[in-house]
């Protein structure tokens, strides 16, 4: 509740009479836009020239992380999907073909075009397999070669994971029920 | 009626319930596990315990008991006091919720009941947000139990619902629990599997992701499932269902509660007998005989180009020589649409029931019961509305006649101009029926997939599968149960009840309860529809 | 050679040379506009601007036209045909029309023998400054038919907010004008800047100070540039006028913009800086005939229009624009009276026959801005904000009353 003591009015400023006649400022202004046109210019001549990244939280392209054994770290759990507030990401998740390992991703698409690059997916992901990476000059042709699939997205990491190292590369994933090993357990008894 | 009082606020509630019951129906979140209204009570898991007033033993007075009491296992009496608000009810509470969750794997991003679980929901609002337990978690092994069902065993809190299921609905017994104590698990007996047609249940009682559907089986999360409520069409029983989908794709069907009718079940056939919604080589145009040609018509002139051809034939050869096949897969608001149609252009129009499949014998559950004591049945009828087109052609009356009597008119010539509805999943068409039909001038076939007929007939129109229409459906004892639209027509398709509302002089967009107000003007029977109950949100 | 010279004394031929030239020319001048508007743009913002197609980016004009007319034209359904291609093209023909009539070197001498055959001017009508008042009149009809036509009602909002505008700026512009057909009694535009030069003549702008500075304020309106391009502010309107425009049609009406702007630049210095003459520069006095004075002439006038040009882009690049308001009451209750006062006082002078008269012109100027000043510091009209004077509102008489 706003009281009434806290309210303060503010009226506009009484304008001297230069003032109103605007030419003053707009005098003041010119000078300033003149000064300008002959300072030093800050312009970086992208393609030849390129800027200094933080390559520790840049959002650029993403990838899909490989673990270990250089297979695709992502678990399919879809919650990228669901926090995705651009509806880019497509997976279709099946039975992994990997003994330690219960679900994973046969189809992982993300539409880099309609992608808004908040990061969010990245947040979202309980095993660190879905990453933003500094690589921001991405081109195509067509609409469909910016779908990128997962081939391309581990392509991705292959290409960046030695600019920005995996975060977390303990976690593995979600192993397959019953076949879990010790140090999954710990790491999950940590939480909940 | 009882009256109880629940936190100091008085209920009514049905007389024999258990307090846990009555405290749900009445909007209490209470948990539970082990209890579910349809199967025996265990009080195993005892999160439902609740403080309550007994008579002292000695005494006689009323008072606060000292332990708690668990509120599944306890009938509701009149006078009676409970509190489910106090902090011993709480306590218990946090206390069963850490050791269900004791040796719980937390794979919840892998699991497929993360969004529906009652782990996550009950953990969430009534557990604790950490766990003391530092020793290595018990590994229990996944199981495949049956053919279409997956036991993981370490996501199971041992509320015993499948296993009581299988012994008091299903009567098959497959399920047991071997081990005891902490070691306990549910497994199948070596060499039988969980196949029975009602198996499917096992994965809608179980409160957590221990059961899981293999037909699901990571296909989709459940929160982007959509639903549409709707009526199964797999036999004259007329489950409620719920139709879960997402991306207009029917992705699972659930059974909605339906006292007196399906309970809380559903059988295996029906829940896994949607699958020819999707095929590619169902009919999605319309198709018209011009000459030797086959075109598409615009929907928009649909109506003109039947209504002319109809007429032609009601001219050369006389209304009486119109007849119209309506079938059992049809909603009652769809066959009494066409009925209307066709009896508004030839008064003397035959009204033919349609084909009903019948399979086998009825199947009676528990297994081994006679037909009086089931608790569920599958019909060996196996269309859902057999009765509700026979309402529709008892009420325009005049020429009527089922399907053998119209299979034997249209061998003998009785028809030049006819309007066949066929919906069926399978092959449906007798011989005869297609030879005879083959002469005759104007053959309208509305069907979803091709058959003999579809080849000689004038004009072809799609049939839409349940879930992409609404309207209602009678079942065998006369009920009548609307459901609803789940899913939208394949491209190119339109609605049934939209195009035969269309045909029928209406305007506008179709909808079953508009239909339903409608026939309720002439049909008594549609006066009063029987929708199941809404369950409360957090009954499972 | 000589054949040639013999053809060209015809005022007629010379005329129809000079227009091509000067067409060839101004369209030229137009494409490199949008150029260094962008360069200039760019070098205010601490930029480099366009830089990559030939040296310094001076190719860019033809790239930016390749690409105008390489484009997808597109002619939206439900726009008005007839009047959706007219608009263009009468935006860019209004603007190049009164390039008929600057006078841009004065009287030549083409043969060097001492007899005057051809004016350096396409065209020389009498009412010279009537008929610069009527092309003026219709440049409003570009923006308003093109926004018209259209069909799409933020096109149409913005057209409107365009034809009020000039009209409202043109008033005060007519008004100036015919303080300068006063002072010289002349409407022909070579006699007007004729007037200017020689023994004690100076610019007009010396005499007439303040109506320079309304001459200028009403330029920027009258060609849509900042602060006054009501009519394509993107931020409320999508676009502006030429909304549905693409392609060479909108790179049409681009043109027309910079063809306005030049011919604007043209008048205000025939009117008020002399045209193409320069005090104390022989060959830049209407006595100098020769050929080469009269190509230095054209390239001073050329260079004064360069200036403006610069002007119009760094006021473009400075000022943000007016609200519609602020703009309208700027023109009636500012611009409007002002002007109507110097009406006032140079008929005065008229009748008194001191038009020419250095001290009562300035005079009278200094004693205008004095009342201005005055009038403006006291009247505590805010500037910005809703317009004191309009009645209270029901709902808002709490608040002003506190």
């Amino acid at each position: 509740m706003i009281e009434e003591k806290d309210i303060i009015n503010v009226d506009e400023p009484e304008l001297t009479a230069g003032e109103r006649l605007y030419l003053p400022q707009i005098a003041g202004g010119m000078r300033t836009t003149l000064r300008h046109m002959f300072k030093k210019k800050i312009t970086v001549q992208y393609p030849e020239q390129k800027r200094e990244l933080r390559t520790e939280n840049y959002r650029g392209v993403h990838r899909l992380n490989r673990d270990e054994q250089g297979r695709v770290a992502c678990v399919a759990c879809f919650m990228c999907q669901t926090a995705c507030p651009a509806h880019c990401i497509h997976i279709v998740g099946a039975e992994s073909p990997w003994e330690d390992r219960e679900k994973y991703p046969v189809q992982f698409d993300i539409d880099e075009l309609r992608c808004i690059y908040c990061g969010m997916c990245e947040e979202a992901c309980p095993v660190d397999a879905i990453e933003l990476t500094p690589e921001y000059d991405l081109v195509g042709r067509t609409r469909e070669e910016m779908i990128f699939d997962k081939e391309k997205l581990l392509m991705v990491f292959d290409r960046t994971k030695e600019t920005k190292p995996r975060k977390n590369p303990k976690i593995t994933g979600y192993s397959g029920t019953g076949c879990a090993d010790e140090h999954t357990v710990t790491e999950r008894g940590e939480a909940h | 009626m009882a009256k109880i009082t629940i936190d100091n606020q008085e209920i009514e509630c049905r007389d024999g319930i258990p307090v846990l019951q009555a405290a749900l129906e009445a909007g209490w979140d209470v948990p539970h596990y082990c209890y579910h209204p349809g199967l025996s009570v265990v009080a195993s898991c005892r999160l439902c315990l609740m403080e309550m007033q007994l008579p002292h033993p000695k005494t006689r007075e009323m008072g606060w008991a000292p332990k708690l009491f668990p509120s599944c296992q306890t009938p509701v009496k009149d006078g009676m006091v409970v509190r489910f608000d106090s902090g011993a009810v709480e306590q218990n509470q946090k206390a069963c919720m850490e050791y269900f969750l004791l040796n719980h794997p937390l794979d919840c991003p892998v699991c497929d009941q993360a969004g529906e679980c009652h782990l996550q929901d009950y953990s969430y609002k009534f557990g604790e947000s950490e766990s003391r337990m530092h020793d290595q978690k018990q590994v229990n092994p996944k199981k495949d139990i049956g053919p279409q069902t997956l036991l993981y065993s370490d996501r199971c809190v041992m509320c015993t619902r499948c296993v009581r299921f299988a012994e008091e609905v299903s009567g098959t017994e497959e399920l047991c629990i071997v081990n005891r104590g902490g070691r306990a698990e549910i497994d199948i007996f070596p060499g039988i599997p969980l196949d029975n047609p009602m198996q499917g249940n096992v994965v809608d009682v179980c409160p957590v992701g221990a059961l899981l559907d293999k037909d699901f089986l990571f296909k989709k999360r459940v929160w982007f499932l959509e639903s549409g409520d709707s009526v199964c069409p797999g036999c004259s029983t007329g489950c409620a269902i719920r139709v879960d989908q997402s991306d207009n794709r029917v992705q699972r069907l659930k059974p909605r509660y339906n006292p007196g009718v399906n309970e809380w079940w559903m059988c295996d056939e029906g829940r896994f007998g949607w699958k020819y919604v999707h095929d590619v080589e169902r009919v999605t145009r319309p198709r018209l005989r011009r000459g030797a040609e086959m075109e598409t018509p615009a929907w928009e002139s649909l109506g003109e180009i039947v209504r002319y051809r109809f007429e032609q034939q009601v001219d050369r050869h006389g209304a009486a020589k119109v007849a119209v096949l309506l079938s059992p897969m049809m909603a009652c608001e769809e066959a009494w649409l066409l009925a209307k149609f066709v009896r508004e252009l030839a008064p003397d129009a035959t009204i033919a029931t349609g084909f009903v499949p019948m399979v086998g014998e009825e199947r009676c559950f528990p297994v081994g019961c006679n037909a009086d004591d089931a608790k569920f049945v599958i019909r060996r009828e196996k269309c859902p509305n057999g009765r509700g087109v026979e309402l529709v052609a008892e009420h325009f009356g005049g020429s009527t006649c089922d399907f053998d009597g119209f299979v034997t008119k249209a061998g003998e010539g009785a028809f030049e101009a006819v309007w066949v509805v066929g919906g069926y999943s399978e092959e449906w068409v007798p011989k005869a029926l297609a030879t005879s039909l083959a002469k005759i001038e104007m053959l309208v076939v509305q069907d979803m997939f091709e058959s003999a007929l579809t080849g000689e007939a004038e004009l072809v129109l799609p049939a839409c599968a349940w879930v992409e229409r609404d309207g209602s459906f009678v079942n065998h004892a006369g009920l009548i149960q609307p459901f609803e639209r789940a899913i939208n027509v394949p491209d190119g398709a339109r609605r049934d009840g939209q195009y035969l509302f269309g045909l029928a002089g209406f305007e506008g967009l179709y909808s079953g309860a508009r239909v339903r107000a409608l026939m309720a003007e002439e049909m008594d029977a549609f006066r009063e529809i029987a929708e199941a109950p809404r369950q409360p949100a957090h009954q499972h | 050679m000589d054949w040639l010279i013999e053809q060209l004394k015809d005022q007629l031929v010379f005329s129809v040379v000079l227009s091509l030239v000067v067409f060839a020319a101004i369209m030229t001048a137009v494409a490199y506009c949008i150029y260094f508007e962008r360069k200039i743009s760019a070098w205010m913002q601490d930029r480099v601007g366009p830089n990559r197609v030939g040296p310094l980016g001076l190719l860019q004009p033809m790239a930016d036209g390749a690409k105008f007319l390489l484009k997808e034209d597109i002619i939206p359904a439900f726009v008005d045909k007839p009047l959706f291609v007219l608009a263009p093209a009468f935006a860019l023909i209004m603007g190049l029309a009164g390039f008929a009539i600057l006078p841009w070197g004065g009287m030549v001498d083409l043969d060097g023998d001492g007899v005057v055959d051809v004016m350096c001017q396409v065209a020389d009508p009498g009412v010279g400054l009537l008929y610069l008042l009527a092309v003026g009149g219709m440049a409003v009809y570009g923006v308003v038919v093109g926004g018209w036509a259209n069909n799409n009602k933020f096109a149409f909002l913005a057209a409107m907010r365009a034809t009020a505008q000039m009209l409202s700026y043109e008033i005060p512009m007519a008004l100036v004008i015919l303080l300068v057909v006063m002072t010289t009694g002349q409407l022909g535009l070579d006699d007007i800047a004729r007037s200017q030069m020689g023994e004690g003549n100076l610019w007009h702008v010396c005499h007439h100070p303040v109506a320079f500075f309304i001459m200028l304020v009403t330029l920027f309106a009258e060609t849509n540039r900042t602060p006054f391009d009501m009519a394509e502010a993107e931020q409320e309107l999508i676009g502006g006028y030429h909304t549905e425009y693409s392609a060479l049609k909108f790179g049409l009406f681009f043109l027309g913009e910079y063809a306005h702007m030049i011919i604007g630049s043209g008048f205000v210095i025939v009117l008020f800086l002399g045209g193409w003459h320069l005090p104390w520069v022989s060959f830049l006095q209407p006595e100098a005939t020769s050929v080469w004075a009269m190509l230095a002439k054209m390239s001073v006038f050329a260079t004064k229009i360069a200036a403006f040009l610069f002007l119009f882009m760094w006021v473009r690049w400075t000022l943000p624009r007016f609200r519609f308001d602020q703009l309208m009451r700027l023109s009636w209750k500012g611009l409007l009276p002002v002007c109507l006062m110097l009406f006032a006082y140079v008929t005065v002078l008229l009748y008194l026959g001191r038009q020419t008269d250095l001290m009562w012109t300035l005079g009278g100027n200094g004693v205008l801005i004095l009342l201005v000043l005055i009038v403006a510091g006291t009247m505590g009209v805010p500037v910005s904000g809703r317009q004191g004077n309009l009645s209270t509102l029901p709902w808002e008489g709490a608040v002003r009353a506190r």
